[in-house]
């Protein structure tokens, strides 16, 4: 047996970057369609969490595993955090019957976020359902920059919006002039917004996210879309046709996908997605390495 | 009080991490307030000698107080988890067990040979993961063949082995004897109890693997039977247990040493409860006080049973 230095190895840069907090619910709001928007006090949790991060939650003392929850708002300097969820399993419902006060057992920020050095002036973020959460995020980081982008955000879903929809004060051109719901806290922000869904919602557009997208691509001029940039975040059949429209226009894309996760820091494998890789085929951990990827390293078969 | 001697190894406390719940060592140093100083060891992941990209999704379904997990061995393969991963660690700060796997009983011994020349403090002989088809639990339930493996891993290293016993078997301390027989210096006892998740809606299985090994408080009765068990063949031979499954709250350590455990693992735990761990020693500590203990060792395999009952029916 050979003899091996037991050396005290430099600590990685990843020590103690998920917080443990104990937070108080602050606001817990009811909408249509089993979803919620809880309210929750994570001073470090929201001082250091970027678009695309996640806290992974103890959503009741009664069960074993957390559940990973993308992170919709931030307000680093009033130290909240903004969640919205659907209650469709166990763990959720019990989540939504918890009262303002309650104490609610995070960790967090999780994740590898979207890259956001140099994106392109016309990023364009599609959220559908319960992934509207990570677009919201971005969105009002693109507003705190403060550049003369110009973002648009598309969002879906098929139970009514967790909001009161409100028609648009701002022109998106190339879109159908009926086409006119939108956000209001994005309308707030200044930043345009337009709402699809297979239902016949008021002021909708009545198709999928990527027909919105692809009337918008084709009303400009083709060297326009070298200035377009996609995010998307939703359900598994959204974001392939995102990547397959991405694919066909040649634009960047990056994506932000979910799966039934244990640990959420990257110890168990639980959480693992098959991806690309430029050295052959990965299966890469969703909770750390993602949960934001290149959409031709997740949907290599698209375009 | 809680610091102790494994196999001639130093361990801060009787606590293990264990294999697959940890990554390869660093991953729970993420979370602030977290230390790997808590523990005795920390077992890293499974690991083969090729590099294995694992099962397809779902890997993991949450069962009543149970979770359900078809990981399939992803690993890099040995020689990267040597090269790469474990000069990252900070052997300062606990012992680093590996965890052998393979499908053959060549390339368990090949993964020894690899390991044996690297930093780790021992090995950990994985013959009950019942997530592969080929090797692991096909090996760990069948006698003669975990002999085999645990045999030609010893002709590959002094360092020390622990075989990894599995719950899915008719009598696990006969096999607990022939691995002791066969060279190993401790044993790890339980692994995961093999189960199903069907979803009723498709009519398909929750995981991509369909079959997967449940751990958790589910499988914890269990655990500490067996643990039981394999004292009776252990204990006089003074070959020490790692007692595991469902370890949660810091009375369950407790039960395990008194079932005849020397360490104790931690798993699925950390899961919901990252700082389980600093809880168990402080419990630990309380409770040797309470009873007049100056050390956990005067604790291990303390089990009173009771006198034996005339019925020989256990209903
Ligand atoms: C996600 C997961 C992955 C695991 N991977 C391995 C492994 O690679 N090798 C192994 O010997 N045991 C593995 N196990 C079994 C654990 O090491 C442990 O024996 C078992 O989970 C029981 O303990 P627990 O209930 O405290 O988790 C794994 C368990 C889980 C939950
Ligand atoms: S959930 Fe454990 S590695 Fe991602």
């Amino acid at each position: 047996m050979n003899e091996h230095s037991r050396h005290a190895a430099a600590h990685p840069a990843t020590r103690d970057t998920i917080f443990p907090e104990q937070a108080p619910i602050l606001l817990h709001e009811a909408f249509a369609g089993d979803q919620h928007i809880i309210r929750l006090q994570a001073p470090e949790i929201a001082a250091h969490a970027q678009p695309g991060s996640f806290v992974h939650m103890q959503v009741h003392p009664t069960l074993l595993m957390r559940r990973p929850m993308s992170i919709m708002r931030a307000n680093p300097k009033a130290g909240w955090i903004e969640i919205l969820y659907k209650a469709h399993g166990e763990g959720t419902r019990l989540l939504s019957e918890r009262r303002i006060d309650e104490l609610v057992d995070l960790i967090g920020p999780i994740g590898t976020p979207f890259k956001l050095d140099g994106y392109r002036r016309r990023p364009l973020l599609i959220g559908g359902g319960v992934g509207m959460p990570p677009m919201i995020f971005l969105a009002e980081h693109i507003r705190r920059q403060a550049t003369d982008n110009q973002p648009l955000v598309i969002l879906g879903s098929e139970v009514p919006f967790p909001f009161k929809a409100r028609p648009s004060q701002i022109l998106v051109p190339g879109l159908p002039a009926e086409v006119i719901a939108g956000m209001p806290l994005l309308e707030d922000w200044h930043i345009p917004s337009r709402l699809c869904s297979q239902q016949d919602f008021p002021g909708c557009h009545q198709g999928f996210v990527t027909d919105l997208a692809r009337l918008w691509l084709d009303s400009m001029e083709p060297r326009q879309h070298g200035e377009v940039e996609v995010f998307a975040c939703g359900p598994t059949p959204m974001l392939k046709a995102v990547a397959q429209l991405t694919a066909e226009y040649d634009l960047p894309c990056q994506v932000s996908l979910e799966e039934h996760m244990a640990c959420a820091v990257g110890g168990c494998a639980g959480c693992n997605v098959r991806v690309e890789t430029e050295t052959g085929p990965a299966m890469k951990r969703i909770c750390v390495d993602g949960p934001v990827f290149d959409a031709r390293q997740v949907f290599p078969q698209a375009g | 009080m809680l610091a102790m001697d494994f196999c001639g190894l130093h361990f801060n406390t009787p606590q293990v991490l264990l294999s697959g719940c940890v990554g390869f060592g660093e991953e729970y140093t993420r979370v602030k307030g977290f230390s790997n100083t808590d523990v005795g060891a920390v077992c890293l992941k499974g690991t083969t000698l090729a590099e294995r990209l694992g099962n397809e999704p779902h890997r993991l379904a949450e069962t009543p107080m149970g979770l359900l997990n078809a990981i399939g061995l992803q690993n890099p393969g040995s020689a990267r988890v040597v090269a790469e991963y474990l000069p990252k660690l900070d052997f300062s700060e606990t012992r680093f067990i590996a965890n052998l796997s393979g499908s053959t009983v060549e390339e368990y011994a090949e993964v020894t040979r690899i390991f044996d020349d690297s930093p780790i403090d021992a090995m950990e002989i994985n013959i009950s993961c019942p997530n592969v088809k080929e090797g692991g639990v096909a090996f760990g339930n069948d006698p003669d063949m975990s002999a085999r493996v645990v045999e030609a891993c010893r002709t590959q290293t002094r360092k020390p082995l622990i075989a990894k016993l599995s719950p899915n078997q008719t009598d696990i301390a006969n096999n607990a004897r022939r691995c002791i027989e066969a060279g190993s210096d401790a044993l790890a006892v339980i692994n995961t109890v093999m189960g199903m998740a069907i979803d009723p809606e498709q009519r398909q299985p929750v995981i991509g693997n369909n079959q997967a090994g449940l751990s958790g408080p589910a499988i914890k009765p269990i655990a500490l039977l067996k643990v039981h068990q394999v004292y009776q063949v252990a204990g006089p031979l003074n070959i020490p247990i790692i007692g595991q499954g469902g370890v949660t709250r810091p009375e369950d350590a407790l039960e395990f040493i008194i079932a005849g455990a020397s360490a104790v693992g931690v798993g699925t735990a950390l899961f919901y409860d990252p700082l389980v761990c600093s809880r168990i020693n402080s419990v630990m500590v309380d409770y040797l006080k309470r009873h007049n203990m100056t050390h956990v060792n005067e604790l291990v395999g303390s089990l009173q049973l009771h006198e034996p009952a005339t019925s020989v029916c256990a209903n």
